[in-house]
This record gives C-alpha cells, sequence and structure tokens, in this order.
C-alpha cells in the first residue's frame, strides 16, 4: 500500500489555497464520488476522457502539481494494473495478434483499455479530493451527510490520531535504522527479521490500544458520554460551492447527450467496449 | 487486494454495500452492549495504529513484499468479527480517499473480503482448533486461513464481475496468498504473544481466567 510517511505532505497540500481548496468539504466529496460513479457506469471511454481532461483543468487551478500527481497515480496502478495487464491475453474474442501460444483479443484489448482510462479517472479524482481536503474536513462532511453517529465518531477520532501513529511508527522506523535494522538485508536471518517487524507490529498495536484506553478517560472526565454529539461548524455550501457541483453534472449530461446524438461520429471513443 | 473502482459492475457494487450496511448495523449493535461508552475511543484509536500496522511491508521469499491486514487479528483479540467490520470499514474508507487504495464503489466488497470473511473465517477457525492444537497455532492458522479465503473471496467477486475469469483468477490469487498468508499467520501470533505477555487483561480470551 501507499506510503503513509505521505500523509502529512497530503495534508500540508490540503491545506494551502486555490479555488478548489475553499470549496465546501460536502461539495468536493459529492463531487469526486459523481464523477467516480459516472466512469464505473461508462462503457465507452468518451465520457471519461473528456471528464479526465476537465479533471486535469480542475488540477491547474487547485495550483497542483501536474508531476506530483502522476507520480501519485503510478505508485497506485500496481494492483488494478496487474488485473490489467492480463485482460488481452485471457479475454476470449477474435485474434488481432498471437505469438506461439501468446493471443491478443480485440475483445480483451479493448476491456483493458475502458478500465485503464476508468481507474486513471477516478484515481485522478481522489487525487484531486485528498489533495485540496484536509483529513478533519473530510470526516466533518461525512458527519454533515448523515453518516451514523458511531461510525462518524469512529472515523473522526481515527483520523484525529492518524498522524501520531504514522509519527510513532517513523519514530520506530529511525531507531531501528539507528540501530543498522533493515528489513530487506540478507546480512541477518529472515525468521529474525520477521520477528522484529512482529515485535513493532505487536508495539504499535499495544500503543494504540492504551492510546485509545487513555482518550477514552480523558473524554469521560471532560464529560463524555453514550449520549454526546460532535460538534460541527455550521458552514453552509455557498453559491460558488454550487455552481461548481452544477457545473460538473451538466457536462455529464451534456457529455451523454453527445454520446446518444452523435455515436455515429465519434467513432472508438462511442463503441461499447465492456464485457459485463 | 484492494479491489480499484471500475472493476465491479455498479449492482455488484451495490449488493456489497447492502452487505456491509448489514454488518456494520449488528457490529454497532455488537459494540454497544458489550464494549459500553469505551467503544469508540478505543476502536477509533486502534483503527488509526492498524492504518499504520497495514503500510508496513514485509519483504517475503520469491521477491515479492506483502503487508499484514489483521482482520484477523483484531477478530482475535475482542474475540468478536464485529470489532474487525468497525476498524476495517473506516480504515478501507480513509485509504480509498486518501491514497486511492481501493475503489469508493468497491468499498462494499473490500470490507466483505478484508473484514466480514477475514474476521469470520480468522475467529471461528481459531475457536474450532483452539482447543486441539492450542491458542497460538490455532491462531496462526486462522489467520493463514483468513488471508487466503478473503483472496478467493476477492478472486470470485472479480469472477462475477467479469473482469478476471476464475479459472485463472482464483489459483493465482490464492497461490500468491498462500505465502502473503505465511507471513500474516506468523505476525498475528507474535502479536498476541506480546499481547499475552504484557496486557493479557485486552485480550478478550483471557476474560474467563480473571
Amino acid at each position: 500500500m501507499a506510503d503513509i510517511t505521505q500523509l502529512m505532505r497530503f495534508d500540508d497540500l490540503a491545506s494551502k489555497d486555490s479555488p478548489i481548496h475553499n470549496l465546501e468539504g460536502r461539495i468536493k466529496l459529492i463531487s469526486t464520488i459523481f464523477i467516480i460513479l459516472v466512469c464505473v457506469i461508462s462503457k465507452e471511454i468518451f465520457i471519461p476522457v473528456i471528464l479526465e481532461i476537465m479533471l486535469l483543468v480542475i488540477l491547474k487551478i487547485a495550483r497542483l502539481s501536474y508531476w506530483d500527481s502522476a507520480k501519485r497515480l503510478l505508485m497506485l496502478l500496481p494492483f488494478g494494473g496487474a488485473v490489467i495487464i492480463f485482460q488481452p491475453f485471457i479475454q476470449p474474442g477474435t485474434i488481432i495478434w498471437s505469438y506461439s501460444w501468446l493471443h491478443v483479443t480485440d475483445v480483451g484489448l479493448n476491456w483493458a483499455i475502458l478500465l485503464l482510462v476508468r481507474m486513471i479517472v477516478c484515481l485522478t479524482a481522489i487525487i484531486i479530493y485528498s489533495s485540496t481536503t484536509p483529513l478533519q474536513e473530510m470526516a466533518s462532511s461525512f458527519r454533515k451527510l448523515k453518516m451514523p453517529r458511531d461510525l462518524a465518531m469512529i472515523l473522526s477520532i481515527m483520523v484525529r490520531f492518524l498522524f501520531l501513529f504514522v509519527d510513532e511508527l517513523a519514530a520506530i522506523r529511525k531507531s531501528q535504522k539507528a540501530r543498522n535494522f533493515d528489513i530487506h538485508s540478507e546480512k541477518t536471518p529472515y525468521k529474525w527479521r520477521v520477528k522484529q517487524v512482529g515485535y513493532t507490529i505487536g508495539m504499535m498495536f499495544l500503543k494504540a490500544y492504551e492510546q485509545g484506553e487513555r482518550v477514552h478517560k480523558s473524554m469521560v472526565s471532560r464529560g463524555f458520554s453514550d449520549a454526546s454529539e460532535m460538534f460541527d461548524e455550521k458552514k453552509s455550501p455557498e453559491k460558488s460551492d454550487y455552481i461548481y457541483l452544477l457545473i460538473i453534472i451538466i457536462v455529464v449530461i451534456v457529455l451523454e447527450i453527445v454520446l446518444f446524438k452523435y455515436s455515429g461520429q465519434l467513432g472508438y471513443f462511442s463503441q461499447n467496449l465492456a464485457i459485463n | 487486494m484492494h479491489i480499484p473502482d471500475g472493476f465491479i459492475p455498479i449492482v455488484q457494487c451495490l449488493i456489497y454495500y447492502v452487505i456491509l450496511i448489514v454488518a456494520l448495523y449488528f457490529s454497532v449493535k455488537w459494540a454497544k452492549s458489550n464494549l459500553d461508552e469505551k467503544h469508540i475511543p478505543l476502536l477509533a484509536v486502534l483503527a488509526a495504529g492498524i492504518f499504520a500496522i497495514m503500510s508496513m511491508n514485509m519483504p517475503i521469499p520469491f521477491g515479492t513484499s506483502g503487508h499484514m491486514v489483521g482482520g484477523a487479528l483484531v477478530a482475535i483479540v475482542f474475540l468478536a468479527p464485529e470489532a474487525a467490520v468497525l476498524v476495517f470499514t473506516v480504515v478501507l474508507l480513509i485509504q480509498a480517499l486518501i491514497f486511492g487504495d481501493g475503489g469508493i464503489t468497491a468499498l462494499g466488497a473490500n470490507v466483505l473480503n478484508m473484514a466480514i470473511i477475514g474476521g469470520f473465517v480468522g475467529l471461528y477457525t481459531f475457536k474450532g482448533l483452539n482447543g486441539t492444537i492450542g491458542k497460538y497455532p490455532a491462531a496462526g492458522v486462522a489467520a493463514w486461513l483468513a488471508t487466503v479465503i478473503a483472496a478467493l473471496a476477492c478472486a470470485i467477486e472479480m469472477g462475477i464481475a467479469g473482469t478476471f475469469p476464475m479459472n485463472i483468477g482464483i489459483p493465482s490469487m490464492v497461490l500468491y496468498h498462500f505465502f502473503i498468508g505465511i507471513i500474516e499467520a506468523v505476525l498475528t501470533v507474535i502479536v498476541l504473544v506480546a499481547l499475552d505477555k504484557f496486557r493479557p487483561d485486552l485480550l478478550a480470551w483471557n476474560e474467563g481466567d480473571a
């Protein structure tokens, strides 16, 4: 999984200032999920490709670096990428290229392209969302969107302590490094290295549990009970927030109409590439 | 085994979401009756810790690397799969939103594999074997089986989705996690041994002795 020491950097990035950063949290969350939903439903690459172009414009407005965002995207591709890369070879269809036992089929290749396009657009949307929204704002957006109380509270407190554990883990790693511990080093027995990682995880687990108990005690001593509610700053979305969401929805509707009316002229872009 | 967005058709995603909501309903109910008012801060901070634990990559033989999931571990510590469901729902949600690791639409499926299936298989394997082979071997087998069955579930879901045929997906996912599972098992046992040594009161299996 992605490197969590990056978390601090993401939150730094998310605390900057730009028209996108300043949008209301709920609006950003809803628009991100909306774009992802549209992509997941799309069976043609036309809409996802145009959405990606729109997202690249949003990325610019948010003053985010294309290079850093691309690097983040590449780091996220492995699992999905592994599934995609096999598609041209395993899906039945007309063979368009073959080399001894290896065949590439048109259906498989198209399906792989669709999956890749969907994945890139969804990840771009997520990268924009997470680089413009601090974690606390995410948690509060979920609360305001009526996530069940217990779950919302677990989420909010978790988000608050995430950074502590990132720090803890970094400290443990640093002290291990200072003692010349290297998880990849072949010079030490494998069994011993696994044991060290086990102890580290055990330590983290214990620290997390005990911290949880301490937090609970300090919350109770400040009057926390089963009936406590979390405080949310009353901040309703402004006109500009609604306009942002509306623009995205209108773009999608227009794209759907274009796709429906001019599917003949769009060629490959309007071809149904899905196999399910 | 985090399934990304776009790999599972939306209708199937909705079915997994319904399963997730039902599981969450029972988990919140469990937490309220078993952990009293302590449950929220405890599970929340534990989730933050698990998040950090999941990011520790361990090299495994044959050149790849894997990380611990901990579904079976959480279920065994609390002797309840519900704890795993609560912890992993928030962990996977944040992973999806921040890192894009696992999709938003696929969240239901991912929680189903890693927490619901992982937690249940882990806990009941542990309970079944506890009496015959001792608690640590039982926990090891449970964590291993939980990983393999979760991977199997992931492969089956991808098969049903039509994204990856089961005849290739199942053997490759199961074989890969056959090895990842060994690491998961060893680490689960080490953590349980450490917990039993330093804070035996945290482990639900010790509650009867007190």
